[in-house]
């Protein structure tokens, strides 16, 4: 009968938090990246110039049906062949960025959608030009609404960092698999790293649940 | 010298279609599996009683909340340290996608259940219904026009999630590009090659979910 062996963590636990601080870093810079892109996007999306509409649409959807390893292989081949050499930290963050955006496009997107044409006129009658309209009225009204959807892309963003190890970033995957090859004790390793993502998306949940009540609107 | 080694060839494309192959038969197997598994937790969850209603997410919640890599770990390098099965990778990446899919699954079960109006019970009871005949003949049928896109949408999702198999030594077309990749030195070409087959698999589903959405897309 196999037992369960934790004592690894007390001699491991450094190696597993840097990892921990890595994918926090990643984490934090491909929303920022992420956000960016979708609100340009959502933007795109709803313009009235056919050609800018046709290829908004076409990058969401490309982004949504292709593999996100596909898509990070693309940059960590292909930024070389272009001459630029990057860390693979940079290029995984840059593959979640865009990765990120096409959902969060969706969703901001939705949240547009909602803004009522009254706000728009009303706007207008207060004399704000339409870019205007669109940074202090409808941009604010329509983050609000799609607040609680861009969590859960953003926990589906944290999931999704840990395929970054294949690409030799030593995020807390990539640690994780350091200390199994050490320790060769894959199944506790796995266990503690699985626990760990599951406490911190809780914890996103937990407080997304907590800002969403707070900022929350009916339209 | 090595020109001819670096060249696209004919037999590039059958190993396309090979990875092709792997991908679609691991993501079908998995998915029916995984519908079928999550349609029992998604009715489990449905139950009146808290206790039991409240044991599928044990189970569902991990799954939901853990990357799919480190379930795909821990099952192909973790478990056979533990039970002495050895897996390979074929079947461990079917269990570990089918767990994954009928998590999901589980939830969109139940929330599609919850959706339909309390109401529509209470008239099927006063039509001298029992539960079972309400649940079939009433309250599954509305449910299903809220389960099927969502389903289809997630059923996408797996398919670009399948592409993980690769990371445990699986030759399916995630893992075909980057070899072919790695020996030709022509990303661009040949992710490009990759990129248009997953999207030439998945948009048509997508569209169909779309369709669907649109034509079921109204209140109660």
């Amino acid at each position: 009968m196999y037992k369960l062996n934790f004592r690894f963590l007390s001699q491991y636990w450094g190696m597993l938090l840097e990892g921990v601080g890595r994918t926090f870093i990643i984490v934090v810079f491909s929303l920022i990246i992420g956000f960016v892109l979708g609100v340009l996007l959502a933007l795109g999306r709803g313009s009235k110039t056919k050609i800018l509409r046709g290829i908004c649409t076409f990058i969401v959807d490309f982004l949504r049906n292709t593999p996100f390893l596909v898509q990070l292989f693309f940059f960590f081949y292909g930024l070389p062949q272009l001459g630029i050499n990057t860390d693979p930290m940079i290029t995984a963050i840059i593959a979640l960025g865009i990765n990120t955006s096409a959902p969060n496009c969706e969703v901001i997107r939705s949240g547009l959608l909602a803004v009522k044409k009254g706000y728009y006129e009303c706007s207008a009658a207060l004399g704000f030009t339409p870019f205007q309209t669109m940074i202090y009225v409808v941009l604010p009204i329509s983050l609000r609404v799609a607040f609680k959807p861009l969590t859960s892309n953003f926990v589906n963003l944290v999931l999704t960092s840990a395929v970054a190890f294949y690409i030799t970033v030593m995020e807390l995957m990539g640690s994780a698999k350091t200390v199994t090859a050490h320790t060769s004790r894959p199944f506790e390793v796995y266990l503690v790293i699985l626990v760990g993502y599951c406490a911190f998306t809780f914890l996103i949940s937990f407080i997304s649940k907590y800002i969403d009540k707070r900022i929350s609107i009916t339209l | 010298m090595y020109d001819k080694y670096m060249q696209l060839t004919w037999n590039d494309a059958i190993q396309f279609l090979r990875g092709i192959g792997v991908t679609l038969s691991i993501t079908l197997i998995s998915l029916i599996i995984g519908t079928i598994i999550g349609a029992i937790l998604g009715l489990v969850r449905c139950s009146k009683n808290k206790v039991v209603s409240s044991l599928p997410l044990i189970l569902i919640e991990p799954l939901r909340n853990s990357p799919l890599v480190v379930q795909l770990f821990l099952i192909f390098y973790g478990l056979p340290m533990v039970t002495r099965i050895i897996l390979e990778p074929y079947p461990a990446a079917i269990i570990t996608l089918s767990l994954n899919t009928a998590a999901f699954f589980a939830v969109l079960v139940h929330s599609s259940i919850k959706a339909v109006p309390e109401m529509q019970w209470q008239a099927g009871y006063a039509l001298g219904h029992d539960l079972k005949s309400t649940f079939i003949y009433i309250i599954f049928r509305q449910s299903l026009r809220i389960l099927v896109p969502q389903a289809i949408t997630l059923y996408i999702s797996q398919l670009q999630c399948s592409s993980l198999v690769a990371l445990i030594g699986l030759m399916d077309l995630t893992k075909t590009g980057e070899l072919i990749t790695l020996r030709t030195m022509k990303p661009f070409t040949v992710l490009g090659i990759v990129f248009l087959l997953y999207y030439f698999i998945s948009t048509p589903l997508a569209k169909l979910a779309q369709k669907l959405e649109k034509r079921v897309g109204f209140s109660y």
